[in-house]
């Protein structure tokens, strides 16, 4: 049978992406056939950047790869850094960073739910989870000072510590979770249109998970059980016993499809709160930071010779950070990896032969954060021609505009 | 019928032009109440209750832009059609005791053709604008349309019949006389049960024909981008605006005149002007009830469906309910 | 399932390797209260049997692949795969990172994603970002630079290849049409 298939572009704008990607998908009827992934729509050359940074600059850009894992990158860089250049950080921060990274992954987890709902159509529950979301940003607000961008990492420790008297607001904060859990839960995996759209869809096996290198709740969906606060304990996570979550806790079987992925975030909301109640109870006094005195800090920095890697399981899957220092005010290299980049591959098996109204769950499925280069390109109509705007006329242009309306 | 007079058709044009009036504004503000509504369901304040008709008059001054692989006419065209056909169908229903303005012209089998117009317009208008996202969009309305008119029909016909069978003289498709005798006094308990079974099955049409979730595959926001409506914009969209807000009425007042065409001026012991206002505005409130319950409720309850099952829902077990109800209907009639 | 100490990780490469092996070693780090240790093997071996390197790998255990980093070292281009392997299993996992240098007069290296199909978005990030050539690499369009960017400009290198031109004087970079 002669297939006449057509094409439909997915983005780089496009509502039901919320960060720009292109997708081209070959379409027949409703089924997908064929599927091109088009990156770097978004690429801001942060690595670039951060090689012409000093460490304790680095930090404040790391927190911008991403305004979600705004907690993971830091952490992990930080951690790169204090490997390479053996610098110990005191279990008190330990403890502090991995709250925060747990309140981190809550926030981020809800914020995920929602979105996949509004995916679905389901606007309601967007509305709701992201309101139970806002009490974890008002709490992380209230303990490092934003409610995202926290600021508070710093090469050897924390900036802020967690006083007494701001233990009652985080359990406070636990209990209200632990309260409207069991609603998320109700309406995620007993409702029955939210199963219809999501169950058996966007499947990835077992097989293309480990062979693509998939990471985070995606490879942990399709049953492997693999994550770094249990593999490869950092931090505070090392006295903690952390375990992967793979939905057959839940289901007692593992389909590898997007209801799974559902199970396996809402499992670990619960995780998430149990990990900070625990760290709340055992929590060591001390510092709170290796060195103090950031001139002191940075000059420490520059006599180190050495490289560190820092892994993190941020909530979207390992985050690492590659960092070599080599005496010099500048680290010779930073490379940082998000979790997305490793699992954009496996969009491909889970887009083949789907249909199209499976597009946006499935690519939010994987909870993408695509954080990635530069310039506006514009189209010259006269000539058809393609052009760049670079820096200086991009700066030109903003002139002439503030001259515009301010005369 | 006798031969019009100049006089009538002059009282009917003008009537016309009232009804697409007060259709057109009671639709806009029905649309605020239900955007309202479902805001607050969502925890959210929601936008002013004027907000369709502040929609609608921002749009109208914004420019009108036809895509280029667009067939000019056709695009231009489609909201119109849609408009129209959606008014026509004003024309044909009962207000309270106010018996329709064109009644004896057409009955409700005619009513069920003048609803797949909308729904045509929107097709025809999704594929001329050239887009993919609005030609996939064309298709899943026409999907939709040939699988919900099954049940739609299904539930006229047992009206049909029922009436038919108590009072044969009668006209049984005029939607007057459907009116005039409720169904649930004509039945018994089967039938009764058989009746809710219809209601049911409107019930799961209504938000199909209104392109609302979970029934809203061929708009699908977050898909298609706005599906059919993709390329429209300016005066357009706002006619598209309108046709919808006009069809939430026409939908709603169907279901009024086939389930619910109780009126309350004779319990009141009221006559002349003030039965009509009241019986008008009890009217206002039975519409206003079932919009509550067929379209802001079930959207803010449910999720999306995609196309093959928006299809199997209507072909299957909505179906399935139709007839169950239609068979109760038979059933009662044959029994008792 | 049994597990090799890192010792006898780093003895069964140099074993196989033995004259490829520039240096290797292993780190210890501990973390948290209880001072539980996890460790780093660092293995730096020749290009020439760079491929088989990752083929012995994965007969150990199919690897987890994170990423390639990249350092320009004057003449020479460091490149880094970090992995893992022993995931799954609590305290069980062992970061390996595998590294070897090309020279800028001959940027080849083999693709390993007939191994490890995850690679492949990370091979093509570094024959964009530094010019290196990855045999057998099936996709060759430009992931994260635009299709236009100019075929000689490779931002992560720190000779005059790299990005510096396009930072401060970009109307004199030819770009592709």
């Amino acid at each position: 049978m002669n297939k006449k298939t057509y094409s439909i572009p997915i983005g780089p704008v496009h509502p039901s992406l919320k960060e720009p990607m292109t997708f081209n998908f070959e379409i027949y009827g409703e089924r997908i056939e064929k599927v091109n992934l088009a990156p770097g729509d978004n690429h801001r050359g942060i690595e670039f950047m951060g090689r012409q940074r000093n460490p304790i600059q680095i930090i404040y850009l790391a927190e911008r790869i991403c305004g979600i894992c705004s907690a993971a990158h830091p952490f992990a860089f930080c951690q790169a850094v204090e490997n390479a250049a053996g610098i110990e950080v005191p279990e008190r921060a330990q403890y502090i960073r991995v709250i925060i990274a747990e309140l981190e992954r809550i926030h981020s987890h809800i914020l995920w739910a929602g979105v996949a709902a509004h995916e679905l159509g389901f606007d309601s529950v967007l509305y709701l989870s992201w309101r139970a979301r806002e009490e974890v940003l008002d709490l992380l607000e209230y303990l490092t000072g934003n409610r995202i961008n926290y600021g508070i990492f710093m090469i050897g420790g924390v900036r802020r510590d967690i006083s007494e008297e701001q233990l009652p607001r985080i359990r406070e904060t636990l209990e209200y979770y632990k309260d409207i859990y069991g609603k998320i839960e109700d309406i995620f995996l007993n409702d029955p249109t939210i199963a219809f759209r999501t169950k058996n869809v966007g499947v990835l096996t077992k097989e293309d998970a480990l062979h693509l290198c998939a990471v985070g709740p995606t490879t942990r969906a399709s049953g492997i059980k693999k994550d770094v606060r249990q593999d490869q304990p950092y931090s505070a996570y090392a006295d903690l016993n952390v375990e992967a979550i793979t939905p057959d806790v839940f289901s007692g079987e593992v389909n590898g499809d997007v209801y799974d992925r559902i199970i396996v975030r809402l499992l670990e909301l619960v995780q998430s709160i149990q990990i900070i109640e625990q760290c709340l109870d055992n929590m060591p006094s001390g510092e709170i930071i290796a060195e103090k005195k950031l001139v002191k800090l940075l000059n420490q920095l520059k006599k180190a010779k050495g490289e560190g890697v820092g892994r993190v399981e941020a909530p979207r899957g390992e985050c690492i950070h590659y960092v070599k220092l080599n005496e010099s005010e500048l680290p010779e290299v930073w490379k940082a990896r998000a979790p997305t980049y490793n699992n954009l591959m496996t969009w491909v098996p889970m887009l083949i032969d789907q249909q199209i109204a499976d597009i946006p769950i499935v690519i939010a499925s994987i909870d993408p954060c695509i954080a990635c280069m530069d310039r506006v390109t514009i189209l010259n109509k006269n000539n058809g021609q393609k052009s760049m705007l670079t820096k200086k006329d991009l700066h030109e242009l903003s002139v002439q505009k503030t001259r515009r309306i301010t005369p | 019928m006798t031969s019009i007079s100049l006089f009538e058709i002059l009282v009917k044009i003008i009537g016309a032009i009232v009804i697409a009036f007060l259709g057109v504004v009671i639709g806009l503000f029905y649309k605020g109440i239900d955007r309202k509504l479902a805001a607050r369901m969502q925890a959210r304040v929601g936008p002013p209750i004027r907000q369709p008709f502040m929609d609608f008059f921002k749009l109208m001054i914004k420019e009108n832009i036809v895509p280029q692989n667009a067939v000019p006419w056709i695009f231009n065209g489609a909201p119109i059609m849609a408009l129209v056909s959606s008014i026509t169908i004003l024309l044909y229903l009962p207000v309270g005791n106010i018996s329709p303005l064109l009644s004896g012209y057409g009955d409700i089998v005619l009513i069920i053709y003048l609803l797949t117009l909308p729904a045509i317009g929107m097709v025809v208008g999704g594929f001329a604008s050239g887009s993919p996202y609005a030609s996939v969009g064309a298709q899943r309305e026409m999907v939709m349309m040939m699988s919900y008119e099954l049940p739609l029909v299904t539930v006229v016909v047992a009206f049909g019949w029922k009436l038919s069978q108590v009072y044969p003289h009668l006209n049984i498709f005029s939607l007057t006389v459907i009116n005039a005798h409720p169904i649930w006094e004509l039945v018994g308990p089967l039938g009764f049960i058989g009746a809710i079974l219809l209601f049911i099955t409107l019930a799961a049409v209504t938000p199909g024909e209104l392109s609302k979730v979970p029934f809203d595959a061929p708009e699908a926001e977050t898909e298609l981008a706005g599906g059919i409506l993709v390329e429209y914009s300016g005066r357009n969209l706002a006619l598209f605006g309108l046709a919808d807000a006009v069809k939430i009425i026409v939908m709603t007042s169907l279901t009024v005149a086939l389930f619910f065409p109780y009126n309350i001026s004779h319990l009141l012991a009221l006559s002349g002007a003030f039965a009509l206002i009241v019986d008008t505005l009890f009217f206002l409130v039975k519409i206003f009830l079932v919009m509550f319950v067929e379209v802001t409720f079930i959207r803010v309850a449910v999720a999306r469906l995609k196309i093959d099952q928006v299809s199997f829902a209507y072909w299957v077990p909505v179906s399935i309910i139709g007839f169950l109800g239609l068979m109760l209907i038979v059933l009662d009639t044959i029994i008792v | 399932m049994e597990y090799m100490t890192p010792e006898k990780i780093v003895e069964l490469f140099k074993e196989k390797f033995n004259g490829s092996i520039i240096n290797s070693k292993i780190e210890i780090k501990t973390a948290g209260l209880k001072k539980n240790n996890y460790s780093l093997i660092w293995i730096e071996i020749e290009v020439k049997d760079f491929k088989e390197a990752v083929n012995l790998l994965c007969t150990i255990q199919f690897p987890h692949f994170s990423i390639i980093s990249d350092n320009d070292i004057g003449e020479e281009i460091k490149l880094t795969y970090h992995f893992s392997l022993y995931y799954g299993e609590k305290s069980q996992e062992i970061s390996l990172n595998l590294a070897t240098s090309l020279p800028k007069n001959n940027l080849k290296i083999l693709s390993i994603t007939d191994l490890i199909p995850g690679a492949q978005i990370s091979e093509r990030e570094i024959k964009e970002m530094l010019g290196v050539t990855i045999e057998g690499l099936p996709d060759l369009s430009n992931i994260f630079l635009p299709k236009d960017f100019p075929k000689d400009v490779y931002p992560l290198r720190k000779d005059e290849t790299g990005a510096v031109k396009m930072v401060n004087k970009e109307e004199e970079v030819k770009k592709v049409e």
